[in-house]
C-alpha cells in the first residue's frame, strides 16, 4: 500500500470518529436540552410567592381614615378607593393620592344618615348598614386603563344592587344580608345582649306572575356557651357560624323561614381561647376560624363514621399561628388562600396546601384591609391615614411537595386522600393535583399490560426462533413486526369501542378462556403424541404445529363463550358485573384494566417478540448442536440453553417493551376510561401521567398552576424511564458478563 | 469399490452399510459401507468437502437438523438400526456424543457444563453430580487446572481448556462412542498434544471416530483410518497401512501431499 492511500484512510477514519462523537454528543444534548425545557416550565411552582408595595399615599385631608368603613384597590394596582360613613366612594390615584372622584352611593335608606358598617359580599359588591338599622347594597367599579402617552386614567362607578335591601331596624351591632335562592332574602342580625335574629323576606310568585310578599321573622333562642366573639354566614344565607369567648364554634341551619336550628356546637381548640374571627373561604364550604391566641385552622362539615348522612364540622387544616392573634381573617377570592393577621402582621396562608405563603408587616396598624376581586392586589388604610397597595405575585399557593405527593384532606371527602381533579363545573372549587393516582396509574397499565404481553411475546420469540419451519418464519417474523406499525390511535379506537363493550358482555369468557383454553391445548398436545409416530405426518408437520393448535384454540374460545353465559346464569343470577358488585362490592367499569392489558399488552408485543426473537436467533447453533448431541430434546436445548444464552438480549427486549409500555399516550388515553383512582381492582380504569398530559394540556390556562403540575409530570415521566432505562443496562452489563455474549 | 476393512477382528460397534445422503439435489455420501470396532480410534481423512463430517454426523442423527438432507442405508449401533424415524434419537445420542470443532461451552459453570447432560436426563442427586464431574474432569485430564474454580464461568476458559471441558461433558453421560469432528482444527500444538494424548487415554474405555483435517493427527491418535473422497469411501484400513502402503493411487497421492 502506498502512503497516500494509508495516510488517506486515516483521514476517513479520523473523520468517521469525529463525526460519530458529533452525532452521539447531538443527541444527548438534545435529550438534556428537552429535559431542561421541561424543567423551566415546571420549576415557577416551586419559586416563593412575594408581596411587593406599589404605593404609600396619605389620605387628602377631607377624608378622615377614622371614618372608613372600607378600602380597595383595582387589579393594576393604580387606583384605590375609601368607603366613609357617609355613603361616600372616594377615588384615588395610587401613584400621587390626588382624588379623582367621590361618588356618594346612590340609595340612601329612608331616614338613615350614617353608613354604620359594610360588609364586602364579593363580586365588587358591599351591604352597608346604616344607622337605623337599613340595609342598601352597591356595586362598586373602578378599572384603570393606560393611554399611549402611559398616562394612567381611571373609570368608576357606584351602582345599587336592588335585590338587596332591607327595611330600619333598631338596635343592630352586626347585619349580614344574603339572597336566597327561590326564597328572596334574608338578614341576620346580631342584636345587643348576644341575641341572634333572623328576618326572611319571602318572594312568592303565583302561577300568573304576581308576587306575594310575606315576611318570617324569629330569634334563635338557644343558650350559647359564652359570649358571642364573631359570626359568619355563607353566601347562600344556609349556615350560620359563630364563635364564642370560650372558644366554641357553633353552627346553625338557617335555610328554613323561622325554623333556624343549631347543628353543633364545639369547641375549636384545647385551649379554649376566644374565637376572634371568622370568614367563609371561597366555595362556601370551609370555615376558617382564628382565635386569641393567633391559631389559625379551617374547618368543614365530614361524614361521622356509622352515622349515615350526619355530618359535622372538623377540623381539617391547621395553618402557621399569628404571633399577635387573629383579628380579622380575609379570605381570597380567587382560590382557597387567607389574609390573616392582628393589624401589624398580615400572614398569607395557602389552607389546601397548609403554606405559609408569605407575611406582610405594617409599622402602624391597620384599620381597613382588602383584597381586589382577583386576588393580586392587596390595599390597607392604616391608623395614620397611609394607604399602602401591595402587588401580590403568589403564581402556584396550592402547590407544595405535600400536596403533589401526599394525602390532603380536600373540601367534601370524608378523609384525607390522594386525588386528582383540575377542574370542575364552578370557579370556586378546590383543584386536587395529587400525582400520585397518575403515577399509580402508569405503573398498573404498565404492570398489567407487561403481564399480558411479556409470556406471550417470549414465547412466541422461543417458538418462532426455534420450533418454527424456516420458511413459515419468514412469513410469520415480519407480519408480527407490521403489528409494531400499526398507529396507537387505531389500537386504542378498537379497544375503546369494540374491544371494551365486547369484553362488556362477556367477562367471563375472558377468565374462563384464560383456564380452558390451555387446558385444551395440553389435551391436544397428547393426543398429538399418540399419533404422532407416524412418520410421514412427523415429517410433514414439523415447524408447522402451531397451526393445527389456530383451531384448538378457537375452539376453546367458543367452549368459554358457552360455559361463560351458562355459568353467569347458573351461578351469578345472570348478571355476573351485578355480582361482583353486590357481593364483592367491585366497582365493574366498562372500560378497564382488561381492556389496557390487552390493548396496550397488543402494542407492545410485536417490539418485545422481535428484540427478544433476534436474541434468540442469535445463538449460536454450535450452543444448539452441543445440547442436542448430549441427548437434549429440543425443548431442553431452548429453555436451558437457549434462553439463558439470550437472557441479555431477552431482558432488553423486555426493558424496551417496558419503556414503550410507560410512554404510550393514545392507547391507555383511549382505552382506560381516564378515571385517576388508586385500586388495584381489574375491573377499574386508570389514569396514566402521560394520557394525563395529553387529556389535560388543551385545557390548561398558559402558565397556570395546572399547565405546570403537567409539565412537571412529564418531568416525572421522563426521571421514571430514564431510572428504568439505567437500571435495565447496568442489568444487561451483568448478565452479560455471566451469561455471555449473544 | 469402497470396502471395509476390519483390521482389528473385534466386533464392529458401529456398522455401516450402503449409506447414501443427500442435501437436496447434492448427493454427498455415496454407498457407504464401514464398520468401527470398539475401544478403537477410526479417524476419516479426506479434502474438504469429502463429506467425512457429513457421514460423522450420521452416527448421532444430527443430520436431522439440516432440512434438506435425506439418508438411505443402514447404520446399526451394537447391532440396532439407528437410521430409521422411529429411532429413539434422544437415547441415541446418550450413547453416541460429540465434540465438536468449535469448543463450544454453555455459557454455564464449569460444574454447570458437566452435569448438563446428567441433568436433562433427570439425575438431580448432588453427590452423583459431584461424582461424574470428577470423575469425568479427571478423565479429560482437566480436573487439577479447574478443580479450584468449578463455579467460575466455562466461558473464561482458553480454547485448549474449553475443548478439554466439551470433552469431559461428553464423558460425563458415560457414551459408547465419541465423535469428534476436527476437535483441534481451532487449538494451538501445545492443547492440540493433550487432546491426543487425552484421545488415546480416552479409547481405553470409549471408541471414538475422529474427523481431522491433520493427516499427522490421524497417523498419531488412530487405529483405523478412513480416505474419502467426493462423497466415497476410498479406502479404510489399519492406519499404518494407510499411510505407509496405501491400496489406492488416489489414498497415496491425497498422504503424500499431490492433491488436497
Amino acid at each position: 500500500m502506498t502512503h497516500t492511500v494509508i495516510d488517506k484512510s486515516r483521514r476517513n477514519d479520523r473523520l468517521a470518529e469525529v463525526l460519530i462523537r458529533i452525532g452521539g454528543i447531538l443527541v444527548i444534548v438534545s435529550v438534556v436540552w428537552i429535559l431542561v425545557m421541561i424543567s423551566r416550565v415546571a420549576l415557577p411552582l416551586f419559586y416563593p410567592p412575594s408581596a411587593t408595595v406599589v404605593a404609600t399615599v396619605k389620605l387628602p385631608t377631607s377624608i378622615s381614615a377614622g371614618k372608613a368603613l372600607a378600602v380597595g384597590a383595582e387589579e393594576n394596582q393604580r387606583g384605590a378607593f375609601i368607603l366613609d360613613e357617609t355613603g361616600t366612594f372616594h377615588f384615588l390615584k395610587v401613584a400621587d393620592g390626588t382624588l379623582s372622584a367621590s361618588i356618594k352611593a346612590p340609595v340612601t335608606p329612608e331616614g338613615a344618615t350614617r353608613v354604620v358598617s359594610a360588609e364586602y359580599v364579593g363580586k365588587s359588591a358591599y351591604n352597608l348598614l346604616w344607622d337605623n338599622g337599613a340595609i342598601s347594597s352597591v356595586a362598586v367599579a373602578l378599572s384603570s386603563t393606560k393611554d399611549a402617552d402611559g398616562k394612567a386614567s381611571l373609570s368608576h362607578d357606584v351602582t345599587p344592587q336592588e335585590s338587596l335591601s332591607f327595611a330600619a331596624s333598631s338596635g343592630i351591632v352586626q347585619s349580614f344580608a344574603r339572597p336566597v335562592e327561590g326564597k328572596g332574602t334574608v338578614r341576620i342580625d346580631r342584636l345587643a345582649g348576644d341575641r341572634l335574629r333572623i328576618t326572611y323576606q319571602l318572594v312568592e310568585k303565583d302561577l300568573l306572575g304576581n308576587e306575594k310578599r310575606n315576611n318570617a321573622i324569629c330569634e334563635i333562642n338557644d343558650a350559647l356557651p359564652g359570649k358571642l366573639t364573631a359570626i359568619a354566614v355563607d353566601a347562600k344565607g344556609h349556615y350560620l357560624y359563630a364563635g364564642t369567648d370560650t372558644g366554641m364554634l357553633l353552627r346553625w341551619d338557617v335555610s328554613e323561614p323561622g325554623q333556624p336550628h343549631l347543628l353543633e356546637s364545639m369547641p375549636a381548640s384545647d385551649d379554649r381561647q376566644a374565637i376572634t374571627s371568622l370568614a367563609l373561604l371561597l366555595g362556601d364550604v370551609s370555615v376558617a376560624v382564628g382565635d386569641a391566641g393567633g391559631k389559625l385552622t379551617t374547618w368543614f362539615p365530614v361524614k361521622v363514621a356509622g352515622s349515615g348522612e350526619d355530618r359535622r364540622l372538623t377540623r381539617i387544616h391547621t395553618l402557621r399561628p399569628n404571633s399577635g392573634g387573629v383579628a380579622s381573617i380575609i379570605p381570597s377570592p380567587r382560590d382557597k388562600t387567607l389574609f390573616s393577621g392582628d393589624g401589624r402582621e398580615i400572614h398569607v396562608d395557602h389552607t389546601t396546601s397548609e403554606r405559609n405563603l408569605l407575611t406582610i408587616k405594617s409599622a402602624n396598624p391597620i384599620i381597613q384591609a382588602a383584597l381586589s376581586p382577583k386576588g393580586n392586589t392587596f390595599s390597607a388604610l392604616d391608623a395614620n391615614g397611609a394607604l399602602t397597595v401591595w402587588k401580590m405575585d403568589i403564581p402556584h399557593p396550592e402547590i407544595s411537595f405535600g400536596t403533589l405527593f401526599g394525602k390532603v384532606w380536600y373540601e367534601g371527602y370524608d378523609k384525607p386522600e390522594y386525588a386528582w381533579q383540575s377542574s370542575a363545573a364552578n370557579d370556586d372549587f378546590e383543584p386536587k393535583l395529587s400525582l400520585v393516582p397518575l403515577v399509580f396509574g402508569t405503573i398498573k397499565a404498565t404492570l398489567f399490560a407487561m403481564l399480558f404481553a411479556v409470556p406471550l411475546a417470549l414465547l412466541a420469540a422461543l417458538y418462532t426462533s426455534q420450533f418454527m419451519s424456516p420458511k413459515l418464519k419468514g412469513v410469520v417474523k415480519p407480519v408480527i413486526e407490521i403489528m409494531a406499525a400499526i398507529p396507537s390511535v387505531v389500537i386504542g379506537f378498537l379497544a375503546g369501542l369494540w374491544l371494551a363493550p365486547l369484553i362488556d358482555k362477556s367477562v367471563l369468557t375472558i377468565f374462563l378462556s384464560l383456564v380452558i383454553v390451555p387446558l385444551l391445548m395440553v389435551f391436544t398436545l397428547f393426543f398429538w403424541k399418540r399419533i404422532k409416530t407416524a412418520s410421514p405426518l412427523q415429517r410433514a408437520t414439523r415447524g408447522h404445529e402451531f397451526i393445527a393448535m389456530v383451531p384448538v384454540v378457537l375452539l376453546g374460545i367458543y367452549l368459554a363463550f358457552l360455559l361463560g353465559g351458562l355459568a353467569e346464569f347458573q351461578l351469578f343470577a345472570g348478571d355476573f358485573k351485578q355480582w361482583l358488585f353486590s357481593t364483592l362490592g367491585v366497582r365493574y367499569d366498562q372500560r378497564n384494566s382488561i381492556i389496557i392489558a390487552i390493548a396496550l399488552g397488543f402494542a407492545v408485543i410485536p417490539i418485545i417478540f422481535t428484540i427478544a426473537e433476534d436474541a434468540i436467533s442469535n445463538v449460536p447453533r454450535n450452543l444448539t448442536a452441543a445440547s442436542l448431541a448430549l441427548g437434549a430434546s429440543r425443548w431442553q436445548t431452548a429453555w436451558r440453553v437457549v434462553l439463558p444464552s439470550a437472557l441479555p438480549g431477552v431482558f432488553t427486549a423486555i426493558m424496551i417493551g417496558f419503556g414503550r409500555a410507560i410512554g404510550e399516550t393514545m392507547i391507555v388515553l383511549m382505552a382506560t376510561g381516564n378515571t385517576p383512582i388508586l385500586s388495584w381492582s381489574l375491573f377499574n380504569g386508570l389514569r396514566s401521567l402521560s394520557a394525563n398530559i395529553a387529556v389535560e394540556i388543551p385545557e390548561a390556562p398558559f402558565n397556570s398552576s395546572l399547565y405546570r403540575v403537567l409539565f412537571l409530570s412529564a418531568v416525572l415521566l421522563f426521571i421514571f424511564t430514564f431510572i428504568i432505562n439505567t437500571v435495565a443496562e447496568a442489568m444487561r452489563q451483568k448478565f452479560r458478563k455471566k451469561y455471555g455474549r449473544y | 469399490m469402497a470396502q471395509a476393512h476390519d483390521q482389528s477382528g473385534g466386533a464392529p460397534i458401529l456398522s455401516v452399510s450402503n449409506l447414501n445422503l443427500h442435501y437436496g439435489e447434492a448427493h454427498a455420501l455415496k454407498n457407504i459401507n464401514l464398520d468401527m470396532t470398539r475401544h478403537q480410534v477410526t479417524s476419516f481423512i479426506g479434502p474438504s468437502g469429502c463429506g467425512k463430517s457429513t457421514l460423522l454426523r450420521c452416527f448421532n442423527r444430527m443430520n436431522d437438523l439440516v432440512e434438506s438432507a435425506r439418508i438411505e442405508g443402514s447404520i446399526r449401533l451394537d447391532g440396532d438400526e439407528i437410521n430409521e424415524s422411529s429411532t429413539d434419537v434422544i437415547s441415541l445420542r446418550r450413547k453416541v456424543d460429540m465434540v465438536f470443532q468449535q469448543s463450544n461451552p454453555f455459557p454455564k459453570s464449569i460444574y454447570e457444563n458437566i452435569v448438563y447432560g446428567l441433568r436433562i436426563a433427570g439425575v438431580n442427586d448432588k453427590a452423583t453430580l459431584d461424582e461424574a464431574v470428577e470423575r469425568s474432569l479427571k478423565s479429560a485430564a482437566i480436573w487439577n487446572e479447574v478443580k479450584d474454580r468449578l463455579n467460575d464461568s466455562a466461558l473464561g476458559l482458553s480454547g485448549g481448556q474449553a475443548q478439554r471441558i466439551c470433552i469431559a461433558r461428553a464423558i460425563a453421560v458415560n457414551p459408547e462412542i465419541i465423535l469428534m469432528d476436527e476437535p483441534c482444527s481451532a487449538l494451538d500444538p501445545i492443547s492440540t498434544l493433550k487432546i491426543e494424548e487425552l484421545i488415546e487415554e480416552l479409547k481405553k474405555q470409549y471408541t471414538i471416530v475422529i474427523v481431522t483435517h491433520n493427516m499427522q493427527q490421524a497417523a498419531r491418535v488412530s487405529d483405523v483410518t478412513a480416505f474419502f473422497y467426493l462423497g466415497e469411501l476410498i479406502e479404510a484400513g489399519g492406519t499404518r497401512m494407510i499411510f505407509t502402503n496405501p491400496l489406492k493411487k488416489q489414498t497415496e497421492d491425497y498422504i503424500t501431499g499431490r492433491f488436497g
